[in-house]
């Protein structure tokens, strides 16, 4: 394989995936908060958006400001082709490897 | 609803981002705030707010936002090298344009710097001590605390038995005894000759590194009477270097064989010996051991330590042998390692083994090297704070077009690192100048060499540089806060805050200036005072000799058949300069310290001093032989007084033990000084004892002292291989207080370039504020002002600052003699009116024509001239 995303990178990823034309900041850290039931520090995320978008998986633009905000744009993010093929590929193998644990899994 | 983020988190937060992009974080966060107000407390919406702020203060994406806006391409804190270059250019043109200022700027700084150079260059050089050593980083030294009753000393030596505990410690390799009390003469064809050096262990040179040239230095330091000599003590004794297996014969007998030749030693080794003789040749130690361990003498420990240890352990060891040790005795110690490095420059250790700079002494000099460049470099952020008005427009401009205060503030550093480098290099002129000078005043000179090496010069760069930044921060500081409307309307005010620091300092410079003046003029006086001082003795027409060992009857039959020589005594010590001490106890008194000189029966009439009671010793009184036998003494009045009698008559046929020996009183001689002034006249006699003759007074006529030298000389020759050192009593005695040059020189030296910096900052604010005033000046010209009330007018401030500085000094500076001057010499001059009105009139002779000099041509410039262009 040739890319590796982390638990947190393909959760943000398909996040924003999910979220389609309202991925900004706020949102996407609500929506992993109320999925996941775990509070992540703003920070944290932040930086994996920024890997990600170094890794070439997530392009932004910047627009839309509300009174909340002061006034200031949102940087909306945005899933690329390469992301897309990166949390396929990621599903693919596990996909192979749950099929290949099925029998010994069992789940009761 | 109606709260509001925190300003102050977003504020930190723009700091911390400095030019990155962060306006979607900081939305977001204003987004989150809202949210967060609407289900807590404002409070705690603040507290989360301030979480995020540092969650993303540290995170990645600020870290890499930040990195990316600086090689961006609209970035604010790029430094290129095409601006550094517009400032230069900028800075050399300025210069160029203000020459007067710039000229003003780099004597005051260069001035300013000298001092601190030769600092630099002193503490560079120390610390190239004992560098040369392979086992540099893992030698120590065992140092001392000893305390007997109230009396606490710290030395820099050690019990010799010590050694034998710490030979057993695991973490040490090598553990070296050095005597350092090795001084004998050695017995040339005529005379003799000094030489030092230390008794030493076999593994000396294991643990010390020198380059041993001849011989076997093992063997050499393992026999008894076997020495290591240096090339240069082997020239002086032997005029070759090759001596091995030569012998010297020491004149209080014996002889030593050398066994091995070495080089030199570099000068900058706190080990400093001509020979190193073998550790077997000291007699074996008879006292006790109890006897051994309070013994704190002239001898020292060194260990070098195993390579990985820490000296941690080694500590913890001595100070279990102390405790254990010093229990059942009678004075307690404690010991300490110290590590060959911190020996030079290092705590005031007693009986410290060579040469040795004291911290305390490098504090003073810090101290005064810092007040001479700190003025200086008040000088220039004034002048350039004061002449803003000139650069405001400039400044705008660049502001306008887009400059930020970085900018700007790098600008006039750069600015100012121009000038402290222009004036570096006549700092170091100034340096190259003093420089003998000051090496000739310090007292272990030879072991200091002061030349500019590659490393020095980068340390006096270095410290320009630093110079460059304390002086020019505040102005280009300053510069870059400018508003750029009111800097390009040229509406700038100074403000009144400022002002006041800048007269504060300008006292303070004159009060230093003030202040060296003043001990000038006192220590001068002071000076004058000792050598004009009545000592109570004839010191006219009186050549002292040193013996350096000639037999006394022998240089008497050779000196007194001269036409000019009157009368010979001999004595053991020059009176005024030098004396020794003995103890003394009667049948009643306890133990008294008792100063003495050993003269003979010329010595009173020689001198001229007068007996109160009783006579003179008696001829050739109590010879036995060879060996003399002591019978009389002469004593003071301060002696009478210490033993309680009245009349002189009392004290004649009282007997004293002195040294073990009975002496009876002879003759009672009114009181004189016989110890240099700066002690008080004390217990005192005069013993006879031919043995400790060490000085031949020669009583002279008055007459071609060229002549009698040439013949003096002639028949010293045939005494002794040595050079006479003979001179005049009275030359003598004012060498004694040939300190008071060496202080007078360098007070004076420090008060020129203070007063020198002090006029320079005057000279340069006095300039400009005529400049800014010229038009005021004519315009009350035209008025009918008169040239000495306009000069008054321009001067008053400044004469205003001056007697402030005064009346500050003044105290200051009567406290400090109050306190040093009878520190220094216990009969001397006190502070008056007189040094004051001297000082003062002084400061302000040359203060008024620095002022004068300006004021006078702006007050007599034609009023038409100025005002035409309105």
């Amino acid at each position: 394989m040739k890319v590796y995303l982390g638990e947190f990178e393909e959760l943000v990823l398909l996040t924003i995936a999910t979220l389609g034309n309202e991925a900004y900041g706020v949102s996407i850290q609500q929506d992993i908060e109320a999925r996941c039931h775990r509070t992540i520090s703003i920070g944290a995320l932040h930086s994996t958006i920024t890997r990600l978008e170094e890794k070439g998986f997530l392009k932004s633009w910047m627009g839309g400001a509300t009174q909340e905000r002061g006034g200031r744009s949102k940087r909306y993010y945005e899933i690329t082709q390469a992301g897309k093929r990166a949390v396929t590929e990621t599903k693919s193998l596990r996909d192979e490897l749950w099929d290949l644990s099925k029998i010994k899994l069992s789940l009761k | 609803m109606n709260h509001q983020p925190p300003r102050l988190a977003r504020k930190f937060f723009e700091w911390v981002c400095g030019p990155a992009k962060v306006d979607d974080l900081l939305g977001d966060l204003d987004e989150w705030y809202s949210i967060h107000a609407k289900t807590k407390s404002p409070f705690q919406a603040t507290l989360l707010y301030w979480k995020q702020i540092f969650s993303l203060s540290f995170s990645y994406t600020v870290r890499k936002r930040k990195r990316d806006a600086a090689s961006g391409m609209y970035s604010t804190s790029n430094f290129s090298m095409d601006m550094l270059r517009n400032y230069l250019k900028v800075a050399v043109r300025n210069l160029y344009q203000y020459k007067y200022f710039s000229v003003l700027n780099v004597f005051g700084l260069a001035i300013g710097m000298s001092v601190s150079l030769l600092l630099i260059a002193l503490v560079a050089y120390i610390k190239t001590y004992d560098t040369f050593h392979i086992h540099q980083d893992h030698i120590y030294t065992i140092v001392s605390d000893r305390t007997e009753g109230v009396e606490q000393r710290q030395y820099a030596t050690a019990p010799v038995v010590l050694a034998e505990k710490l030979q057993q410690h695991p973490d040490i390799e090598e553990v070296v005894r050095i005597q350092a009390g090795f001084r004998e003469e050695i017995k040339q064809d005529k005379g003799t000759l000094p030489i030092k050096g230390y008794y030493v262990e076999p593994n000396f040179l294991k643990v010390f590194t020198y380059q041993v040239t001849q011989g076997d230095p093992v063997s050499a330091l393992t026999k008894p009477n076997t020495i290591i000599i240096t090339e240069s003590a082997a020239q002086k004794i032997f005029n070759t270097t090759h001596v091995l297996g030569n012998t010297l014969e020491m004149e209080q007998g014996g002889l030593l064989e050398i066994g091995a030749v070495m080089k030199d030693h570099p000068i900058n080794s706190h080990l400093a010996f001509e020979v190193l003789v073998s550790y077997a040749t000291l007699p074996p130690v008879k006292t006790s051991v109890a006897d051994q361990w309070m013994n704190y003498g002239r001898q020292y420990v060194y260990v070098v330590l195993k390579e990985d240890r820490s000296i941690d352990q080694l500590n913890e060891y001595l100070n279990k042998i102390a405790q254990d040790t010093y229990a059942s005795l009678p004075i307690k110690a404690t010991f300490d390692t110290q590590h060959l490095h911190a020996i030079t420059m290092g705590p005031d250790y007693n009986q410290a083994i060579g040469p040795k700079w004291e911290m305390s002494g490098m504090v003073v000099f810090s101290i005064i090297a810092a007040m001479i460049l700190l003025p200086a470099c008040f000088n220039y952020t004034n002048i350039s704070i004061a002449r803003a008005l000139k650069r405001a427009k400039e400044i705008g401009l660049r502001k306008t077009m887009g400059g930020v205060r970085n900018q700007i503030f790098i600008q006039f550093i750069t600015e100012t690192v121009v000038i402290t480098m222009i004036s570096l290099a006549g700092a170091i002129l100034i340096f190259l100048l003093i420089r003998s000078e000051f090496q000739s005043m310090m007292v272990a000179s030879s072991s200091i060499d002061l030349s500019l090496t590659g490393q020095t010069v980068f340390l006096f760069f270095l410290f320009a540089l630093a110079t460059g930044l304390l002086a020019g921060a505040f102005p280009a500081f300053y510069f870059g806060g400018l508003n750029p409307i009111q800097a390009l309307k040229n509406k700038i005010r100074g403000r009144s805050s400022a002002m006041r620091v800048r007269k504060v300092l300008t006292v303070f410079q004159f009060a230093l200036s003030f202040g060296f003046i003043l001990s000038l003029v006192v220590f001068s006086r002071q000076y004058q005072y000792s050598i004009g001082f009545d000592f109570g003795f004839t010191k006219n027409n009186i050549v002292n000799v040193p013996l350096q060992n000639v037999e006394p009857r022998l240089l008497q039959a050779e000196f007194s058949p001269l036409a000019q020589v009157q009368s010979i005594a001999f004595s053991s010590d020059v009176l005024g300069l030098g004396f020794s001490n003995s103890w003394v106890k009667n049948s009643v008194n306890d133990s008294l310290e008792v100063a003495q000189v050993f003269v003979d029966r010329n010595y009173l009439s020689t001198f001229g001093l007068t007996l109160l009671a009783g006579g003179n010793f008696p001829e050739e009184a109590g010879s036995e032989g060879d060996t003399y036998r002591e019978r009389f003494i002469i004593v003071n009045e301060e002696f009478l007084k210490a033993y309680k009698m009245d009349q002189p008559m009392d004290a004649i046929g009282q007997t004293f033990l002195v040294d073990s020996t009975e002496l009876e009183v002879i003759g009672v001689v009114k009181n004189f000084h016989f110890a240099p002034l700066r002690l008080p006249i004390s217990k005192f006699f005069f013993r006879m004892n031919p043995q400790h003759y060490a000085y031949a007074h020669v009583t002279v006529k008055p007459e071609d002292p060229f002549h009698l030298f040439s013949q003096l000389e002639d028949r010293w020759k045939k005494l002794s291989e040595r050079k006479m050192e003979a001179s005049f009593f009275e030359d003598d005695l004012n060498e004694g207080y040939s300190m008071y040059q060496t202080l007078l020189k360098i007070v004076g030296f420090l008060g020129v370039l203070a007063l020198t910096i002090s006029m320079l900052g005057m000279l340069g604010m006095v300039v400009y504020t005529s400049e800014t005033r010229s038009k005021e000046v004519s315009i009350r010209k035209v008025l009918g002002a008169t040239v000495p009330h306009l000069t008054l007018l321009l001067s008053s401030d400044y004469l205003k600052l001056m007697v402030w500085a005064i009346l500050i000094a003044v105290p200051v500076t009567a406290l400090f003699f109050h306190w040093t001057l009878p520190r220094i010499q216990y009969y001397s001059v006190t502070l008056n009116g007189w040094d004051v009105l001297l000082s003062t009139i002084m400061l302000m002779g040359i203060g008024l024509a620095t002022i004068a000099s300006q004021t006078l041509k702006t007050a007599r410039a034609n009023p038409a001239d100025t005002l035409r262009a309105e």
